[in-house]
Formats: structure tokens, sequence, C-alpha cells
């Protein structure tokens, strides 16, 4: 079966590499958790899969489709939601997803459709017809998310996507995620809080300086470590400061 | 940093070093040539000076009635001018905030630390009026006598004055019509103040009376005797001559007005900048059935483009207060034609298609280079092609509906001025938005009037392109061949910014 994402040698060089002969492998159905400390890597990697930064060097293949060759292609079935929710204060949730909806031209009687379910299954439907400049950073987040699903994307690539939320919206989003990956999408998605890899996250990748330093589901991540490796967060550390050291 | 940590001194010396930093860091970021023209400027406004300072010489101001009218009244509209400035900068002070909760939260009491953060407006009120005028100034002082350096002084006393004004007008509509809506009403206030000036100075033009201009006609009816400003009238000349007793006075007047405003009101902005933070949004609701979802990218951002515009009542009024510049250009072109003067006409004609290009820039600055999400339309499938069609269609639709009538109307009455207005006006609209597609620069769009972010000479060709298709729509509603020369003229500035789409692609992803 085709791999929901394959980056091959994926090189992006601003002053230093951000990216640095990136190779790394998503499969399909599966949710996939980007690790690393702060200018890892993550973000750049996944701007460049989302086509919005271009990659000096490497390939990026989305469910087979040449990314760099094909972007409208690839992008038709990418949704990409950053930590800072790419909205439109003076538009309502209804009209933002009206708008995205026409972006990915989905037909509209299903984008209707979608769109009030989603807004239903994140609790924004009474706010439907309210500008979203009155929002809550929790409530912008879930309309941002809410476009992202809208056109039903076979590939999910979120940064830091519970970044800012609290423990009830988190769990809305941390639900919706787990829901779309069990009806077959593949999620892949970065994040600060090692405990959201631990519990959801079918395989986890650590990057570091721009390089993959380990990959695996977590017993295989563990058993990289030793014995005493208990945690996510153990694992993480242990690899990321031996990382520090070859770096030095 | 001057001053003991927490004093007046020490917080207003970090005020000017960010300040500073501000400026540097909007000069490097465009270049050397910013600067250059910087330096250029300030070399003209010196050479201004030199027949300023001759004329400054040779007359007997001291006691001269005309020039105690004359200066009272320019006193009085840089005032209002900076008053403008002073309440824009005191509504974005409540809601933009800035380390004002760094402030107020830590042992330097609010009062204090407001009165320093509104000295600086104050005194970037008098630094951006100096730049005009300081230079100027300086020259006309070599030349008359340095007492006219007194001007500088009446100018600081015009800004502290303005910014206690605009301090207390700013809290008056805060009070008056609640939290949310001060901002918008203060800048559309500002903006109507520069609006009110405009007008006043055409006033007499409008009314068909006299020709020489509100300052001449100022000037003549004083020397007839025919106005009998009260004393105090007086002293703004006196200060600019540097007689010290009018300097100080006009000076201590400034400083009671500034401290009493900020130390009077400063508990209360302390509160209203507290409530302004926590205010709910309350926004009239829009209608389910409005939401219309139709399959295809170049509808879908028609809609929102045009959303966006018609509901940014800030931004509205800046383009309305455009349109209304276009009045006193209408009843010349009337007055013009009824007296049947025929060179009225084409200079009208070419000033209806400037401002037709220059709204057109202004929208498609907004709808392209302010765009709010541009990595949701960089991450969609869509054609940069399509993006750009449908912002250029929602930013020219408000601009066709507002001249489609006086442009019907003056090829009613003149078939081809009309024809040539038309055509200069859609040609000038047409490049203005092309200059900002090939050059966008992203911003935001609460910097629609600076449009900070937009490169130099996108700007400067941007209007010399209006002015070039100006011209020839002038010389071609008079139906000579010469119109032809400044059209070309834009062509070709025209075709020396042109850049495809590659480029603008690797121009955003370098800024």
């Amino acid at each position: 079966m085709t791999d929901a994402l394959t980056l091959t040698n994926l090189t992006k060089v601003f002053k230093t590499p951000a990216v640095n002969g990136l190779n790394l492998s998503v499969r399909q159905g599966e949710l996939y958790a980007l690790l690393g400390p702060n200018g890892a890597g993550k973000t750049t990697t996944l701007r460049m899969v989302a086509g919005l930064l271009k990659p000096d060097s490497g390939s990026i293949r989305v469910f087979g489709i040449d990314a760099l060759a094909d972007p409208i292609g690839a992008k038709r079935i990418i949704a990409w939601a950053p930590d800072e929710p790419m909205l439109y204060d003076r538009l309502t949730p209804m009209e933002y997803l009206e708008f995205v909806a026409g972006l990915w031209n989905v037909e509209p009687k299903a984008a209707r459709e979608r769109a009030e379910s989603l807004l239903k299954l994140l609790g924004l439907w009474e706010s439907r017809s309210q500008r979203c400049e009155g929002f809550s950073r929790g409530m912008k987040q879930k309309a941002a998310l809410a476009g992202a699903f809208i056109h039903e994307p076979r590939l999910l690539i979120l940064d830091e996507p519970l970044t800012g939320l609290d423990a009830a919206v988190a769990r809305q989003v941390k639900d919706l995620l787990q829901s779309r990956v069990q009806a077959g999408a593949t999620v892949i998605l970065t994040t600060h809080i090692l405990e959201v890899a631990e519990r959801m996250a079918d395989r986890i990748g650590i990057i570091q300086n721009g390089r993959l330093l380990a990959e695996g589901t977590l017993d295989e991540l563990r058993k990289l470590g030793g014995a005493r490796q208990e945690t996510l967060e153990d694992v993480f550390l242990d690899l990321t400061s031996a990382g520090d050291a070859v770096t030095a | 940093m001057m001053g003991a940590p927490g004093s007046a001194p020490w917080l207003l010396g970090w005020e000017l070093r960010l300040a500073w930093r501000g400026l540097v860091a909007k000069r490097a970021g465009r270049g050397f040539a910013a600067w250059a023209s910087f330096v250029v400027f300030a070399a003209i406004m010196l050479a201004l000076g030199v027949p300023l300072g001759r004329f400054l010489s040779e007359i007997d101001a001291v006691d001269s009635p005309p020039f105690v009218v004359v200066t009272a009244a320019g006193a009085a509209m840089v005032f209002l001018l900076m008053l403008s400035q002073a309440l824009a900068a005191a509504a974005d002070t409540l809601y933009e905030r800035g380390d004002l909760d760094l402030l107020f939260s830590s042992p330097v009491s609010p009062r204090k630390a407001l009165a320093v953060k509104f000295l600086s407006v104050a005194l970037n009120l008098f630094l951006s009026f100096g730049a005009f005028a300081g230079a100027m100034l300086v020259s006309a002082a070599f030349i008359a006598g340095f007492r006219w350096l007194g001007a500088i002084g009446l100018m600081a006393a015009i800004a502290l004055a303005a910014t206690g004004a605009g301090l207390v007008l700013a809290i008056g509509l805060f009070r008056i019509i609640g939290p949310r809506k001060t901002r918008t009403a203060a800048q559309i206030a500002s903006a109507l103040i520069g609006a009110a000036i405009f007008v006043a100075i055409q006033a007499r033009m409008i009314l068909g009376g006299g020709h020489g201009g509100p300052w001449r006609e100022l000037w003549a009816a004083a020397a007839a005797g025919r106005l009998h400003p009260p004393a105090f009238a007086a002293l703004p000349l006196r200060a600019m001559q540097g007689d010290l007793a009018a300097l100080s006075a006009l000076l201590g007047g400034a400083i009671v007005i500034y401290l009493g405003a900020s130390l009077w009101l400063g508990e209360r902005f302390v509160g209203d900048a507290a409530a302004a933070k926590g205010a709910d949004v309350v926004t009239r609701p829009s209608r389910d059935e409005d939401v219309r979802f139709t399959a295809g990218a170049f509808a879908a951002l028609v809609r929102k483009e045009l959303r966006l515009l018609l509901r940014d009542a800030a931004l509205l009024s800046q383009v309305f207060l455009r349109i209304l510049y276009l009045i006193p250009v209408a009843i010349l072109l009337t007055r013009a034609a009824r007296q049947g003067e025929a060179v009225a006409i084409p200079g009208a004609a070419a000033g209806v298609v400037f401002l037709a290009g220059q709204v057109a820039g202004s929208l498609a600055w907004i709808t392209i280079s302010a765009e709010e999400a541009p990595d949701l339309l960089a991450a969609a499938p869509t054609r940069a092609s399509t993006i750009m069609r449908g912002k250029l269609t929602a930013a020219l639709t408000p601009l066709a509906v507002l001249m489609v009538g006086p442009l019907a109307l003056v090829t009613f009455m003149w078939p081809r001025v009309g024809f040539v207005t038309t055509l200069g006006a859609a040609a000038a609209a047409a490049s203005s938005s092309l200059i900002n597609i090939w050059h966008q620069k992203p911003g935001r769009r609460g910097e629609f009037r600076t449009r900070r972010g937009s490169t130099w000479y996108a700007m400067w060709a941007e209007a010399s392109v209006c002015g070039l298709i100006a011209m020839a729509t002038a010389l071609g509603a008079m139906g000579v061949i010469w119109a032809l020369p400044p059209a070309f003229m834009a062509g070709g500035i025209l075709l020396l910014l042109r850049r495809n789409e590659r480029q603008i692609g690797e121009m955003l992803r370098a800024t």
C-alpha cells in the first residue's frame, strides 16, 4: 500500500540548515507524532509538505503524488492547521467554512452538511453567526480545525494543535482527530505535550537539527533506550541530549 | 538610561529607545534607498527655507495684522491635524495596549506610566510635524534671524495641547459610545478632521467666491481691516518670533492642558484600558441564509473579500473620505462648464482619474497585501492567478459602484470628456492594481492609511503612473495628440515593474 507521506532527503536551508536530508514515511491511516526540541525543524518540515515552503532539495510524495511537481493535486487531499488559527476576524465560523469549502471546491450541498455537522461536533453551532473576532483562543482553534476538515482531507497536518487550549477543548480536538483516523484519514501532528503523543500516536518520530533521530511505536522507542526508559519523556530527553552531544 | 529606575525620565528613556528602534527597523527594512529619500527630502525642505527666510527678513511681522491672522489660523490648523493624530493614538493605546499590562502590573504609579506614554505621543507628533517643518525653519532662521526658531517651540506647545485634548476626546468617546466602538469612531473622527480641513481650504472655491485660496483671502481681509482678532490671537506669531513671554504663555498653557488631562483622566484611562481588554465583541450576527456555499474558489474569494471590506468601518471611512475629496473637483467641473472655462474640465477629469487610481491601489493593497490568512490561501489547491482575479474583482467592485454614476453623468454632458475619463479611470485603476500584485508585501489591514510594508518604489511608481495617466486623460479630453506621450510613459513604467508569478512567489517567500 502506498504511504500517505514519503519524504526523501528533504533539505531546507535558511541561514543554517533547518531540515537536513530528512527521510520519513507515514503510513496510511495512522496518527504520526513528530516530536523534537524547539528549532528542530518540525514546523519547517510540515510547511514544506503543506506547500507553503519550497524545499532546497529532496522530494515529497503525498499518497504517491509528487507534491513538488503537482502541488495543486497534493493540496487537494491535504489539510494544514498551524498553531495560530488561520481565520478572518470579521467572518463568522459559517462564512469561514463557506470560504474554505469554496477554495477546496467542495460540492455546495456536501459542504453545508459538513459545516453544520462539524460546528455541532465542535460545540460552535450556537456561535455560528457571530464574528470570530470575539472568540476565545479555543473557539478560534476549533473554527480553524473545522475549516481543515471541511474537504475531508486524506492527510491532516497539524502543528501544535493543542497549544493554548483548555482541557475540555483539548479533549474535543483529540476525540475529533481519533475519529478521523478511525475513518481512514492520516494525521501528522507536532506537539510539545509528550503525553498526547504517548496516548494518541500510532508511531512517533523524533527529529533534531533537521534530521530524524528515531522513529517507531512507543514500545520500539523504549527499547532503543534500554531498561531505564519508562516514559516517552525519558526516551525523548535521552535521545535529544545524545543528539546535542553529537552536534557539539 | 537617564533617571532612577521607575522614574518618569527613565520610563521616557525606554519609550524613546523603543520608538527609535522601531523607526530604524522600518527604515532598514526598506533599504538604503529609504534613507537616501529621507536625506533628499530634508535637503528639499532646507532649500524651501531659503525663500521663506528671505520673505521673513523683508517684512516687519511683529504687529502685522495679516500676519497675526494667518499665523493664528495656521496654528489652529496644525492643532487640529495633531489632534486627529493624538485621538487615534490614544484610542490605539487603549486597544493595542502594547506594554500597558506590564506597566500597570509593576509598582510604577499608573498615572506616571500614562503621563510618560502620552508624552511620547506628544513627542511623536512634534517630531512627525517637525520633520516637515524643522529643516525649513532652520534654514529660514539662518537668513531671517534665529528668533524665528521660536516656531519650533510653538510646535512643541501645539503638540502637547493636542495630545491632552486627544486624550480627553478618547475618554469622552469611550464613555459615550462604549469601549468597542471607540477605536473605530476615533479613526473615523481623525480622518474627518483631516477632511474638514481640506474642505475648509477648498470652501471658497466650492462656493464660487474668490480665486486666491483661503490664506490669501484671510491675508487680504486682515490687511483691509475687515477682521478683528482677539488679543491672544497674536500669541502664536509672537512665539514664532522668539518672544519669550508669548512662548512661555503658550508652552505653559499647553503643559497645563497636557498634565491636567493625563493626571485628571489618568485614573479613568487605566480603568477604561482594562475594560477595553475585557469587553466582549458584540457584532450584529449574520443570518444563516446569507451563507451560500458555492463550488469554486473565485466566487468564494470575491464574497469573502467584499464581506471583509464592507465590515471594516475604519477602512470604509477612509475610502469615502477620498471620494469626498472629489466633491470640490466635481463642483469645479460643473462651474467651469457653466462659465465656459475650457481648461478646467480636463483638469477636473485628470483629478478624477488620479483619485480612481489611488482608491483602486488602496483597495488592491487591502485585498492582496493585507490578507489575514495567507497560509490558508497558499495551502489551498487554487491557482495563484485565480486568487488574484478574485481579489481584484472584489477590490475594484466598490470603486466601480462609486464611479459609475459620476462618469455616466459626465459622459451624458460631455461625451468625449466622459469617454476619455472613463478610459483613464479604468487604466489608472488597472495599473494601480497590477503594481500592487507585482509588488505585494504582507501587511496588516490596520496599516491601510500608510500601507506599511509596501516598497517605496512601488508606491512612487503607483503615484507616477496614475499621474501620467491623469495627464494623458486631461490632454485627451482637450483632444490633443500630446495625450500619447504620457500614456506611453505610464505603459513603459508598468513594463519595467512587471513581475511574473515565479518572481512574485520568490519575493513573498523571501519576506
